[in-house]
């Protein structure tokens, strides 16, 4: 009974989540409360139990990269790169696309997708209003390849943070396992653009002049902030590499190095943390708390007692599955909530594979189908989300079929390889 | 004394209104702010001077200081002209403020009190029903608080 109910409370709030039909950290919020009065979700476990309440690993990792990215952003790096980047291709539409697919993709294994979304499509807008061409297909090619990049890391994408910490998975170890096939991925698709957007590429050389009036060099009015924020971070991605060495959890990887960055840079603590998205937190802890109201009630063992009679032996099956079905419902719905309610059910069916490499096998299938469907649709991604929004605000509307129909096409390819890529690597 | 001893008759702009009338509005009249309201002239936003100015900056700049340094210098004179017909509603903040509104029955201490909070130099004086009466200026404000002082 009191499964099902947790179960019911879980739909619904998934529901309101999934659909915006309400604000989600609310949505969460409620859900969490109710699952909470109710004796659902357990008790003082939900503080302090890792594998049943909140997973602190993933709230301090977020926490400490967006105040990092919060003194990051004031540099105004990105800024000098896209115009930079936009003076060098001439206003040639390819070129250009390609070059803000690499800042973008480049940026987005160390930095967060929504972060660099929100730094590349101002200057993106600018760019393309000056040269007179449409930036929707700009914007969109930006967000395809943060998806895209974010795959690579630990702390590219949230589904990656969620399923590292989870499975006990170290950066290392999705460097070795997703950098390569996001590599491949990332450089067919910079391909596929070519032919995706062939219709939209427009050149004015009449307009070229107004970009090359832009000075790239006045958005960095401090070189010692740029270059001092640059080598902290380089040290907390050094930090992450070595973090099973150092015996440090990434979580206080990421708090020591936004601590460094704001006594190296001399940043104004209290503006910092003005910076940090909390309400982004609170909805993780929310969800958190959600998904321990299944794991307490039973759901999750009896989903995952049913996914292991499923599967059986086949275990590329079971790759399959969750690649090409956590692209799908990824695609459907935000692709962090759906890695968060998944991540325990994939831990019960990993727990029943006897060869450990072949368990591994199954996290690597199900971050790539969920880091992947992020691009599916407008709605999959928080970084599809609030492009769109930033486009609308600057005048240049992306609806849903717009952004969906080349995401459909990015996903489905991208699953594809990534497809082919765990059947070589892991069951030939 | 009391809110509705000092309040002003204000013109008001409604969502719908374009935002460069608004402006204008707000530039022939001389107020320090202008108060937006819906069909029943109830307030939905009261801004102060600086951030209706903040609507006329394109929203690509408006978080980016870095890039608005970019832009050079014939480029940045007109800025103005790329507001097109973008309406106050499409401009107003995604998360506006607590709104700057108080009963007419309010005392100065009161006015002055949430003057200082919002940061907003200009109040809407509500009545009972929550329709919009009038507005409450800083420069008024301070006029009757000075006339009340005992050195006044």
């Amino acid at each position: 009974m009191s499964a099902l109910l947790a179960l019911a409370i879980f739909a619904v709030a998934f529901f309101f989540i999934a659909t915006e039909r309400a604000d989600k950290v609310r949505t969460v919020l409620i859900a969490a409360g109710v699952m909470t009065a109710l004796g659902l979700a357990p008790g003082a476990a939900v503080f302090f139990s890792e594998q049943e309440g909140i997973d602190w690993n993933v709230i301090f990792l977020l926490f400490g990269m967006m105040v990092i990215v919060g003194v990051i952003k004031q540099t105004g790096l990105f800024d000098f790169l896209a115009i930079w980047a936009a003076k060098r291709s001439q206003g040639r539409p390819y070129r250009l696309m390609v070059m803000l697919m690499i800042i973008t993709a480049v940026a987005s294994p160390f930095l967060d997708n929504v972060t660099i979304i929100m730094l590349i499509v101002p200057v993106t807008v600018v760019v393309c209003d000056r040269l007179q061409v449409r930036a929707q297909p700009y914007i969109i090619a930006e967000v395809l390849a943060s998806n895209i990049g974010g795959a690579a890391t630990l702390i590219g994408d949230p589904p990656n943070i969620i399923i590292g910490s989870r499975a006990g998975l170290s950066f290392n170890d999705f460097l070795v396992h997703m950098a390569p096939i996001v590599a491949v991925v990332f450089v067919v698709f910079v391909l596929l653009t070519r032919v995706l957007f062939r219709k939209d590429f427009e050149y004015h050389p009449d307009r070229v002049a107004e970009v090359m009036t832009l000075n790239e060099r006045r958005a960095i009015t401090d070189p010692r902030l740029l270059v001092r924020s640059l080598v902290v971070l380089f040290l907390v991605v050094l930090g992450f590499g070595l973090h099973t060495v150092l015996h440090l959890e990434p979580s206080i990887v990421a708090l020591l190095g936004a601590g460094v960055m704001v006594q190296v840079t001399r940043s104004d603590v209290y503006e910092t943390l003005a910076e940090v998205e909390w309400p982004t937190l609170v909805f993780f802890v929310g969800l958190f708390v959600m998904v321990a109201g299944l794991g307490h009630t039973g759901v999750i063992e009896t989903i995952g007692v049913w996914a292991v009679q499923v599967v059986g032996n086949d275990y590329f099956a079971a790759a399959t599955a969750l690649i090409f079905g956590s692209a799908v419902l990824g695609a459907f719905f935000d692709n962090i909530p759906y890695a968060a309610t998944m991540a325990p059910i994939v831990e019960e069916l990993v727990a029943g594979v006897p060869d450990p490499q072949t368990g591994q096998a199954l996290w690597w299938s199900f971050a790539l189908g969920a880091d992947f469907g992020g691009n599916g649709t407008a709605v999959a991604a928080s970084a599809n989300v609030v492009a769109i929004g930033m486009a609308a605000r600057t005048g240049h509307r992306i609806s849903f079929w717009q952004f969906t129909r080349y995401g459909i096409v990015v996903t489905l390819l991208s699953s594809v390889l990534a497809w082919i890529y765990v059947a070589l690597r892991y069951f030939v | 004394m009391r809110a509705h001893d000092i309040v002003e008759g204000v013109p008001t702009v409604t969502a719908d209104d374009p935002v460069a009338a608004a402006v204008r509005l707000m530039a022939r009249t001389r107020l320090p702010g202008l108060i937006v309201v819906d069909t029943r002239s109830v307030p939905t936003a009261v801004l102060p001077g600086t951030q209706v100015l903040r609507m006329t900056v394109p929203r690509s700049h408006q978080a980016h200081p870095s890039l608005a340094r970019t832009i050079d210098e014939p480029h940045a004179d007109l800025f103005w002209s790329e507001l097109g017909d973008r309406t106050v509603g499409e401009c107003l903040p995604d998360r506006p403020e607590r709104l700057a509104v108080i009963a007419q029955d309010a005392t100065l201490l009161e006015a002055a009190a949430l003057m200082g909070r919002a940061r907003s130099p200009l109040l809407a004086v509500v009545g009972d029903d929550g329709r919009l009466l009038g507005g409450v200026v800083l420069g008024r404000l301070l006029a009757a608080l000075s006339q009340a002082s005992p050195e006044g």
